[in-house]
């Protein structure tokens, strides 16, 4: 069975700019944890799309602005988190929780900016929604609600396990060379792991590919509702929250004493949240790993990893050192996924032969089918 | 005859049991291997069969999990009565008004400028190099040929791997690793972990 992935949809800067105007500009993003936010002025700044963005806590409202001064343009926030009012570094510009400017030093005798003009500046502020610990942001300005991009059982899932997040989070960023796409298409494909982790994440737990002959049939046929909501609808089915496969032989760690288990099951638990995030608890509720994907350019995709526990009973000496050592476990499987995908990008070019699929891969079918209508249309969600 | 118990393992334990030994040929120097069984834990019957008020004791053993196994075997062994001494290498330089706490190791070769100090199980691997009134905190990791500069401060279960150079009066939070090898001549917050298989740094947020 050919795919409907031409090898421009990984390749094309047009292709690349479309899919950031119809489906990232468009739908609800991940864009960071609400646990690095907890007092007042605690910020997390981000690109999304290529606007720098910072969330900001203001007494206990938490906001999305554009990250950039109005005056000169600098931007407000520089760290990656921390914990400090909304004012410009350049001239102490200082903005309040509703993106106003609050205060300009020596306004009067130096910038003669009038108190009614003042009064109109205001920082772009962006749609924001939380499920539980986790925020979502969207750059439309009348966004559809997340209902509309998640299904019920995900948002639960969602909110159940990340009110249960610690509040102590380990962060990286690996710069890779390979399209976005191509990390979801991986995520969804349980026939990989028993070949690219065959000597590291095979060993503790068994991914089973399986087939379902009438989605596969139903990823053949085209899409019937191509309007914003039937659209909208099909985006809804490529998220998902599962308890994915058991673990072959649960191991007892140090800190699960230290930590308030997220349910009771031995499991690997996965969330992906199409089109930017995804969640793995790869040992049945004591610690997670957040993947975020951010799309740079048609051949770069910035992944940024988070590990946290679940809460803590209190806090313990070794905490850091033990979200280390999840760090470094993971390393070994993501830098296999990272090595492969960028494996797949290399060969590619615009001569390329189309990818060749399996039954098993129906859900990536669907997904095609609902990329290419919305990379080859008009249509929009 | 005093005993001298070496305790742990790893190249650490082979040399201050190889250097003690020569020493103090007076004493009986002891080394018992002592490593984390399957559950992490150490089995702690070797040093129960001992009589701590017969000797001191050094632990000596990697910096695995931010240097916690260490500080892990030392606590258990203080915990039983032991009396922990400093390992101070022959060839070390090392100045009179300088502070080695107790478990300390300064390995061969390595130079202490004038006001150092190494708190408690820190170890400062063979050529390691630290300029005058560097505070290097307790359960620190520092290898072979490091090089420290005037003032610095190293915090607490730190880790400098080989090549790393801090500058002079450069302040390193706590359960920091620098893994990169270059000159870290900014201060460095707390829990930042720069290891080569990794493109950026790691950093921990919160608590």
């Amino acid at each position: 069975m050919r795919s409907r992935m031409h090898p421009k949809y990984y390749l094309s800067p047009e292709i690349f700019e479309r899919e950031q105007r119809k489906i990232f500009r468009k739908a609800w993003l991940f864009a960071g944890l609400k646990t690095l936010l907890p007092k007042n002025n605690s910020f997390i700044t981000r690109k999304v799309c290529g606007i720098p963005v910072v969330i900001q806590n203001f007494n206990g409202a938490i906001r999305a602005f554009e990250n950039v001064c109005l005056h000169r343009n600098a931007l407000i926030q520089g760290e990656f988190a921390g914990c400090r009012p909304l004012a410009c570094p350049y001239h102490a510009w200082l903005y309040g929780e509703h993106g106003e400017v609050k205060n300009i030093p020596d306004c009067r005798s130096v910038y003669l900016i009038s108190k009614a003009e003042q009064q109109k500046m205001k920082l772009r502020e962006f749609p924001l929604h939380a499920i539980g610990n986790v925020l979502f942001i969207s750059l439309n300005e009348n966004p559809f609600p997340i209902e509309e991009q998640f299904r019920p059982h995900v948002i639960e899932m969602l909110e159940s396990s990340s009110n249960l997040y610690d509040s102590e989070v380990m962060h990286t960023t690996f710069h890779c060379k390979f399209n976005w796409k191509l990390a979801y298409e991986n995520l969804r494909d349980a026939n990989h792991p028993r070949y690219v982790h065959r000597n590291s994440l095979a060993n503790d737990v068994t991914f089973l590919p399986t087939v379902n002959t009438e989605r596969a049939a139903e990823g053949l046929r085209p899409l019937t509702d191509t309007s914003p909501a039937g659209l909208r609808a099909e985006m809804k089915r490529f998220s998902m929250a599962a308890a994915e496969a058991q673990l072959i032989n649960p191991k007892r760690e140090l800190f699960h004493d230290q930590v308030e288990r997220w349910g009771d099951q031995d499991s690997y638990y996965n969330w992906l949240a199409y089109p930017n995030m995804h969640i793995a608890c790869p040992n049945g509720g004591y610690s997670f790993t957040l993947e975020h994907h951010i799309p740079i350019a048609p051949d770069r995709t910035d992944l940024e990893i988070y590990w946290f526990t679940a809460r803590k009973k209190k806090p313990y000496a070794f905490s850091s050192w033990n979200l280390l050592s999840h760090m470094h476990g993971s390393r070994l499987v993501t830098g296999e996924d990272i090595d492969i995908m960028e494996r797949v990008q290399a060969a590619l070019h615009a001569d390329a032969p189309m990818p060749t699929q399996g039954a098993y891969e129906f859900q990536n079918r669907l997904i095609e089918r609902w990329y290419t209508t919305m990379m080859e249309t008009d249509h929009e969600i | 005859m005093k005993s001298r118990w070496v305790v742990g393992g790893g190249v650490c334990l082979k040399q201050v049991f190889g250097t003690w030994t020569r020493a103090y040929p007076q004493d009986n120097v002891q080394r018992i291997e002592l490593l984390p069984d399957a559950d992490y834990a150490f089995n702690m019957a070797a040093l129960d069969a001992l009589d701590p008020a017969q000797g001191t004791l050094f632990v000596a053993f990697d910096e695995r999990f931010g240097n916690f196994k260490r500080m892990e075997l030392m606590q258990l062994a203080m915990e039983r009565g032991f009396k922990l001494d400093p390992f101070i290498a022959p060839s070390a330089i090392v100045p009179p008004d300088a502070v080695i706490g107790p478990n300390a190791f300064i390995g061969e070769g390595v130079v202490l400028g004038i006001g150092c100090r190494i708190d408690f199980n820190a170890v400062v691997r063979d050529g390691a190099r630290l300029g005058a009134g560097v505070h290097v905190r307790s359960s620190c990791w520092l290898e072979t040929g490091v090089l420290v500069g005037d003032g610095a401060d190293i915090g607490a279960h730190g880790i400098l791997r080989m090549g790393a150079i801090v500058a002079p009066r450069v302040k390193v939070g706590k359960h920091c690793e620098l893994g990169w090898p270059r000159l870290y001549d900014k201060d460095i917050s707390s829990r930042t972990v720069f290891d080569t298989r990794y493109q950026e740094p790691i950093r921990v947020y919160g608590d």
